[in-house]
């Protein structure tokens, strides 16, 4: 996938924020789960060893949960692996399989937008409220990868639909990519 | 509200992301009962406040990582060392490995990719004929989701809680109550693999060879003693033993047997967490618009239209069979679960079934589901992976399908088989 040319409508200002996206987004992704992983069985080990534990381990554990969540499905629209029923498109003509992706995919990115817009007034809101989720967290700053995480995706989706739209890509070119 | 329904599914049907068409579904209640739609982010937020829910990142790297491995070939090794004397004992090595390790990595299709590639040679070449080697091979592919730590087994788990429903009931009993019904399932096909292949040559067994396997498995052997052991005897929660075991697969698989590079563990969590990532989405989705049809009241009245003409619990569970076989067909299976369990729960429960065997009712049916022809995902993954038409993986999976048919049946009818190990 990371190796394969750029097309022609991924260039310029757009790709350089993508690549810096992508780049920010997998480092991020092997950091919080070696994070995760290491907490995780470590909380054990204390736990049974030495009878004791990190108090904020659990909370931050749950919200890593969301965030690693996110991040695998920011991940996911950018390798086309969201979860869909594809009976009908094995039955059309590739053009055909075209327009419906480009109608679905300008959904998807609709629904993502508007999830994103209401989570942008939820961490406002939040943040007036000032809660904090544990320790001295602030719960706004665990509810922002939500606005963050279905934006990305919006203008992901929105990417795949400009690309279909001006031929840049088409989903016969797609099945063979991903087997 | 029916035309917006309809574009919705039309939507779905047109390859639409689902969780972005259930987040829509309940957006539009959530518009129309009036109620602010920040309520979409705060209930994406539970995800965060869930948690059992930290089991699935870690035991799917888990799965990822064990796959990359040379396990497979070692656990068909080992089983063929210690059953291989048997009459069709290597066709039940086959489906006691796959068993196995679908568990390990939720049905994925990862198990026809990973071990249906070796086992499907390794048929043939026993003396096992294409057409029984194809068909088993493909339907191995989803044997073991009702063995625990099947992703979906927990995922049920996870959205049956959601509901906050009387009959309540905790993950562990789950796994406990997935055991015999898994058993019931790899006995039949154990039966019918050896009534099928009387006068096999046998591979007689040998201490040296059998010594030699269990020494080549050694670090994989405690694994699922670590996951079960831990879980049943209540020592680890299950986010617990899910982290003791990705721990666990990283020392084995990358620094002892070394035969995953380190350097390629960042490739191996970033493809894992796709598939949690896509996951995730739709649980998130599906826990607003869980409330979106709690709110409507939608279950109540479905189970007041099925009362009317449905009285009897067992033609209930007749119809719920052929409708869960269909929708298995249609809907992979974490889909399935998020969207129909929050409507299925509360009416099954109205007819007096027990959530715990509901769950395992669902799951034996997704399972079949996955081999169903003519659409079952698995047909076409094992066409693909085989180079078959996909009429010989039709005409070759049949028999496997019936026998598992009755297996589901005696499931749905005999609820004791799923509720007695968990003592409910």
């Amino acid at each position: 996938m990371e190796t394969r040319p750029e097309p022609a409508a991924h260039r310029g200002l757009m790709a350089r924020l993508d690549r810096v996206v992508v780049a920010v987004e997998n480092t991020l992704i092997v950091v919080l789960l070696s994070v995760m992983i290491l907490l995780a069985g470590g909380q054990i080990l204390l736990r049974n060893l030495w009878d004791m534990s990190i108090s904020w381990g659990d909370p931050f554990l749950r919200v890593s949960v969301l965030w690693i969540g996110l991040f695998g499905a920011m991940a996911a629209a950018r390798h086309d692996k969201h979860i869909r029923i594809n009976v009908l498109q094995h039955f059309v003509p590739t053009r055909v399989a075209d327009i419906s992706r480009m109608i679905t995919d300008l959904f998807a990115a609709l629904v993502c937008g508007m999830i994103s817009y209401h989570a942008v007034h939820l961490v406002i809101m939040e943040k007036s409220t000032g809660g904090h989720a544990f320790g001295n967290v602030p719960s706004w700053v665990c509810e922002l990868i939500i606005p963050v995480g279905f934006a990305v995706m919006a203008l992901r989706f929105l990417l795949s639909f400009l690309m279909l739209l001006t031929g840049a890509r088409t989903t016969a070119i797609q099945e063979q990519e991903s087997p | 509200m029916i035309i917006a329904g309809v574009v919705l599914l039309l939507l779905a049907l047109f390859g639409a992301p689902l969780f972005a068409v259930i987040a829509a579904a309940a957006m539009l209640r959530f518009y129309r009962a009036d109620i602010d739609l920040s309520v979409v982010p705060i209930e994406i937020y539970r995800i965060a406040e869930t948690p059992v829910l930290l089991a699935i990142p870690l035991f799917t790297f888990a799965g990822y990582l064990v796959s990359e491995s040379r396990a497979p070939t070692r656990l068909v090794y080992l089983t063929r060392a210690l059953l291989g004397w048997m009459p069709g004992g290597f066709a039940i090595i086959a489906l006691i490995a796959c068993a196995m390790f679908t568990a390990f990595n939720g049905a994925s299709g990862v198990t026809i990719i990973a071990l249906g590639a070796l086992l499907y040679p390794a048929l043939k070449e026993g003396g096992y004929s294409d057409k029984f080697s194809l068909g088993l091979v493909t339907t191995s592919g989803s044997l073991g989701v009702l063995f625990a730590p099947a992703l979906p087994l927990i995922l049920y788990g996870v959205i049956a809680q959601q509901q906050g429903l009387g009959r309540s009931f905790t993950i562990d009993q789950l796994f406990l109550a997935g055991i015999l019904p898994c058993l019931l399932m790899l006995f039949m096909l154990s039966v019918w693999s050896v009534w099928q292949n009387r006068g096999q040559p046998l591979h007689p067994f040998s201490t040296r060879e059998a010594l030699r396997a269990l020494r080549g498995a050694a670090w994989e052997i405690p694994l699922p003693i670590i996951v079960l052991g831990g879980i049943y005897s209540g020592y680890l929660a299950v986010s617990e033993a899910a982290a003791a075991t990705a721990l666990y697969v990283i020392i084995v698989e990358v620094f002892i047997y070394r035969e995953i590079p380190f350097t390629s563990l960042p490739r191996i969590m970033r493809e894992s967490m796709i598939l949690v990532g896509a996951i995730m989405v739709i649980l998130g989705a599906s826990m607003a618009s869980t409330n979106a049809l709690i709110d409507a009241q939608v279950p109540t009245r479905i189970f007041a239209v099925l009362r009317e003409h449905i009285t009897n619990p067992f033609t209930f569970l007749a119809l719920l069979n052929v409708f869960l076989l269909f929708l298995g067909t249609m809907l992979d299976i974490f889909s399935a679960l998020v969207i129909m369990v929050p409507l299925l729960l509360p009416i099954a429960i109205g007819y007096g079934i027990d959530p715990v065997h509901l769950g395992v009712i669902f799951l034996a049916n997704m399972q079949l589901g996955y081999f169903t022809p003519p659409v079952g995902m698995d047909l076409f993954l094992s066409s693909f992976r085989f180079e078959k038409s996909i009429i010989e993986v039709y005409r070759a999976t049949l028999p496997f399908f019936f026998i598992l048919l009755v297996a589901v049946i005696i499931i749905t009818y005999w609820p004791a088989l799923s509720l007695t190990l968990p003592g409910r």
